[in-house]
């Protein structure tokens, strides 16, 4: 562990990603996680939180679960990854079925589909300013950059296949992040 | 278990294994699964809930749970939603508590460190096909920018931001404005 974290209760991780799994519209469960668990909470720190990000990505499986399932890893092992990502899922679970009903029983709802846009867009806003908080705490090494530009324009610009892309990105960095052992 | 249970299951825990980078990369599949290969609903009640699942919070994949509920009632919604987590999770917690263990090795911080800028820029990639795949509007550009900066530069939590936009949202819609559109 490179700082200490705090060390949180199975309740508190129960009601911290509750929270955020309420709040994680537009794909922002990410985005609402760090800005609870790292920068309110101190529960875990940049590093160890943007790292978690990226396996969350790259191995298979939702994002946002994945994301829970690593803070709960970190703070308490595996009933905290049971706590966080159930804690996360379950109200979302229930809030699907509840507007599946709605779906059914009224339609389309044009009312609400017009709200739940401009809600998704403050998830979407809520996923470019982590992107960028993330993006400055880089350490400033000139390949980071690079390796960042490339990958979102390979995925982002140019459209190209996820997989292929950070099988190639993922060793190539890490490569280069052994080579480069920052002095300390 | 009932063989509309067990089709659920042999559907998507298969999927829940392949869904590297998450939800996006087996939507198609499942769309030709649950429509073409099982009939369970049309290409556009998947639509349909496809969008529901995008406006939902939490997991797009939760789009299995709407699925199963097709299928099953609330049987079909809980096994299909466990089918489409619990294989990738175990996967995943196994193999993040071996990298864990070894954290602090010269290997492991390196893991650590070069995931970092790749990180960033599936990050940003994310947010650009979620802009994209939406069709947002130029109030909802707005609002992204908007919630973007406060975010970044103060330290507003969730609920006021998703509030204010639900209020704002409310009065144009009373005021029946066209900017909506």
């Amino acid at each position: 562990m490179e700082e200490s974290p705090s060390c949180p209760s199975l309740s508190e991780i129960f009601w911290a990603f509750l929270r955020i799994g309420l709040t994680a519209f537009g794909g922002s469960t990410q985005a609402w996680a760090y800005r609870y668990v790292v920068e309110q909470r101190h529960w875990l720190s940049d590093r160890q939180f943007v790292a978690g990000f990226g396996v969350a990505q790259v191995l298979p499986g939702s994002n946002p679960l994945n994301t829970a399932l690593y803070v709960g890893l970190q703070l308490r092992g595996g009933l905290g990854a049971l706590v966080a990502a159930g804690a996360m899922v379950l109200p979302a679970f229930c809030v699907i079925l509840l507007m599946g009903y709605a779906y059914r029983r009224f339609g389309g709802a044009p009312t609400a589909h017009v709200i739940l846009g401009g809600v998704a867009a403050v998830g979407t806003g809520a996923t470019l300013s982590v992107g960028a908080k993330l993006a400055r705490r880089l350490s400033i090494a000139l390949w980071q950059w690079l390796i960042a530009g490339a990958t979102f324009l390979a995925i982002g610009i140019l459209r190209w296949p996820l997989i292929p892309v950070v099988l190639l990105a993922v060793p190539l960095s890490i490569v280069l992040s052994y080579r480069f052992e920052p002095r300390s | 278990m009932t063989n509309r249970l067990l089709a659920l299951i042999l559907v998507f825990a298969p999927f829940s294994l392949t869904s590297f980078g998450g939800g996006q990369a087996i939507i198609a599949s499942i769309d030709h699964q649950a429509v073409e290969v099982h009939h369970w609903l049309t290409h556009q009640e998947f639509t349909d809930l496809f969008a529901l699942s995008r406006a939902a919070p939490g997991p797009s994949t939760l789009i299995a749970a709407l699925i199963g509920w097709q299928v099953d009632g609330f049987w079909g919604a809980l096994v299909a939603t466990v089918a489409i987590f619990l294989p990738s999770s175990i996967l995943f917690v196994a193999l993040t508590r071996l990298w864990i263990r070894y954290e602090g090795s010269r290997l492991s911080s390196a893991i650590t460190r070069g995931l970092a800028p790749v990180t960033v820029g599936l990050v940003f990639a994310g947010a650009l096909a979620v802009i994209q795949s939406a069709h947002m509007s130029l109030l909802q550009i707005a609002i992204t920018m908007i919630a973007a900066a406060l975010l970044y530069f103060t330290s507003v939590g969730p609920f006021v931001l998703i509030g204010g936009v639900i209020a704002f949202y409310s009065a144009l819609l009373v005021l029946d404005t066209k900017l909506l559109l």
